[in-house]
């Protein structure tokens, strides 16, 4: 399979009555995108806002991050399975907006959701503060239950983020990316001396609230499956999660996942990189056995040599880590795990819920307890109605100055498992 | 009588298979008995998140087996007041993946803490949500045989 990414560096946006993008900037028009995202009954209303790197501006409560994009050439289209048909994408020819993302806000689950600062100590924990973010903020109708609220904002993000990635469909890319895979038997004929290694991607998948989409599947709901690695960079998976903000993976997360980059980076250097491997991280204890039995049966079957495992969130999902680790090592198979930590604010705690002997080799995104100050700024986008009850503040959070001590847990992103994060013990 | 059926051996009930009979919901969230009340045998009890686990902890030293992660939702105890499990109705020999797993978890609870003080009315029903979509998701895998 082979994907042509074409990347539009966008270096600024603007209000405008019309929406274009011209010599990289941006102009959009909020009435068209008002009535696009309005179109939704279950949403009321919704304004608009432009943060920029540097900037004195708190976005909060944060629900998703999404990168504008538009196929150009091939099968499917942008977001499949969800406002797009559910052909199957990772091929052809994808333009996406770099530089910038659309930033989804709202009051969905106040405790759970995330922080973006554009300057200060808190722009330096999230990756999404070097971006120029188009921020909605989405108000529900009255009396609407928080999954039907997240539904609607959800769709509407993915919607923002189509109307302007159409925009550059006839531009041309400031730069141009070639990703090429190749079917089983090519990859073993082409690289017989290099590893074989998968990457083993493990969703949320918890129920309402805490959920990923795979061509609009509930991950919940799937087997563990294999995807080419360019389907995820296509948009294949999107986020319906709330909860979590440090190491929720958003969609832009998902569309930039490092481990698929890197992966494909290295393919035919030093590793065949085999496939992309799906899996969930439900509740109920059946199902991640199941799942887990899965991901190990099918890194078997594909004789792979070694996986790279990550996570989404905390507590149960480091049960399915650890199965998925043990029964893939059982097989024969080297795994490296990618995870977080809850160590406590002194880091001296277990970090992890569950552990095994056979996870020996785990690269940790760091301790989500460490507290941070984050000082007051100038203009907050959405509200700071919940910042000192989301996960990861207290009621000493918000200090006389106007500044905030909190858990860095509390910013988005901030320790991302599949390492979509600005921290580094380089 | 013959044991087999065109050949098939005859439908046996699997450890893993559990009927709605079979098994329980032990909450402390308000909220999980008024939406599966009805369809569900909800054992309800009006104790804080630590009670809630110890109170399933002795449940799974007495023999009854967990059917979901005590700690669901990547919600931490400590940064929930509420939490909802599925557990065996009936006793089972020990097992040792529930003790773990309710172990873990009442450890968990001393890395952060929850002050219900804090919390206005609005806070407190959302953490009732979110809960209940948590188990909520657990029975549609349980019920969906």
């Amino acid at each position: 399979m082979k994907l042509e990414m074409g990347y539009i560096h966008i270096s600024d946006i603007e209000f405008s009555s019309e929406s274009k993008i011209e010599n990289g900037k941006l102009y959009v028009s909020t009435d068209a995108l008002k009535a696009l995202v309005l179109e939704d009954e279950k949403l009321k209303d919704v304004s608009f806002d432009i943060a920029r790197p540097g900037e004195s501006v708190r976005i909060t409560p944060v629900k998703d991050v999404i990168e504008p994009r538009v196929k150009v050439e091939g099968k499917g289209g942008v977001f499949p399975g969800i406002i797009s048909k559910v052909d199957t994408v990772g091929s052809g020819k994808t333009y996406a907006l770099k530089g910038m993302a659309v930033v989804t806000a709202g009051k969905i689950v106040g405790f759970q959701e995330g922080v973006i600062d554009m300057t200060g100590p808190g722009a330096d924990y999230t990756p999404f503060s070097k971006l120029i973010n188009l921020v909605m903020v989405c108000e529900p109708v009255d009396e609407i239950e928080p999954h039907e609220y997240e539904k609607a904002v959800r769709i509407a993000g993915f919607k923002a983020a189509a109307y302007i990635g159409e925009l550059a469909k006839s531009l041309t890319p400031d730069e141009t990316k070639v990703y090429e895979t190749e079917t089983i038997k090519e990859g073993m004929a082409k690289y017989p001396d290099l590893p074989r290694v998968a990457y083993v991607h493990m969703l949320q998948s918890q129920g309402l609230l805490h959920d990923t989409y795979v061509y609009g599947v509930d991950a919940k709901q799937i087997l563990p499956t294999m995807l080419n690695p360019t389907e995820c960079m296509d948009g294949a998976i999107v986020s319906g999660n709330c909860v979590s903000a440090c190491d929720k993976n958003p969609t832009y997360v998902h569309q930039n996942n490092p481990v698929v980059h890197d992966l494909l980076e290295e393919h035919g250097k030093t590793i065949n990189f085999v496939c992309h491997i799906v899996t969930n991280e439900n509740v109920y204890l059946a199902d991640k056995q199941r799942s887990s039995d899965w991901t190990a049966k099918l890194c078997k079957m594909l004789d792979l040599d070694g996986v790279i495992v990550s996570q989404e969130g905390f507590g149960n999902p480091d049960t399915d880590l650890i199965m998925n680790c043990k029964k893939i090592e059982a097989e024969g198979i080297k795994t490296v795990i990618i995870t977080d930590e809850y160590a406590g604010r002194d880091g001296k705690s277990q970090s992890l819920a569950d552990a095994d002997a056979a996870a020996d080799a785990v690269v940790t995104a760091g301790n989500a307890n460490q507290v941070v100050v984050l000082p007051k700024l100038d203009k907050v986008i959405g509200t700071l109605d919940y910042i000192t009850k989301i996960a990861g503040a207290s009621e000493n959070t918000l200090r006389e100055d106007g500044s905030l001590e909190v858990e860095i847990q509390v910013i988005t992103g901030a320790t991302n498992e599949v390492g979509f994060t600005t921290l580094s013990a380089r | 009588m013959p044991d087999s059926l065109f050949g098939c051996r005859p439908f046996i009930v699997v450890k893993e298979v559990v009927r709605l009979e079979d098994y329980v919901i032990v909450t402390n969230n308000p909220l999980v008995e008024e939406r599966e009340g009805k369809t569900h045998t909800v054992e309800l009890y009006d104790v804080g998140i630590e009670e809630i686990l110890r109170l399933i902890r002795d449940r799974v030293h007495s023999g009854q087996r967990l059917l979901t992660h005590p700690l669901s939702g990547s919600v931490k105890p400590g940064e929930t007041p509420y939490k909802s499990v599925l557990m065996t109705r009936g006793k089972e020999p020990f097992d040792l993946m529930s003790v773990e797993l309710i172990q873990s978890a009442i450890e968990a609870c001393g890395k952060f803490s929850f002050k219900r003080d804090e919390y206005d009315e609005r806070a407190m029903r959302d953490f009732r949500i979110i809960d209940w979509t948590l188990i909520k998701s657990a029975l549609e895998s349980a019920d969906s045989f």
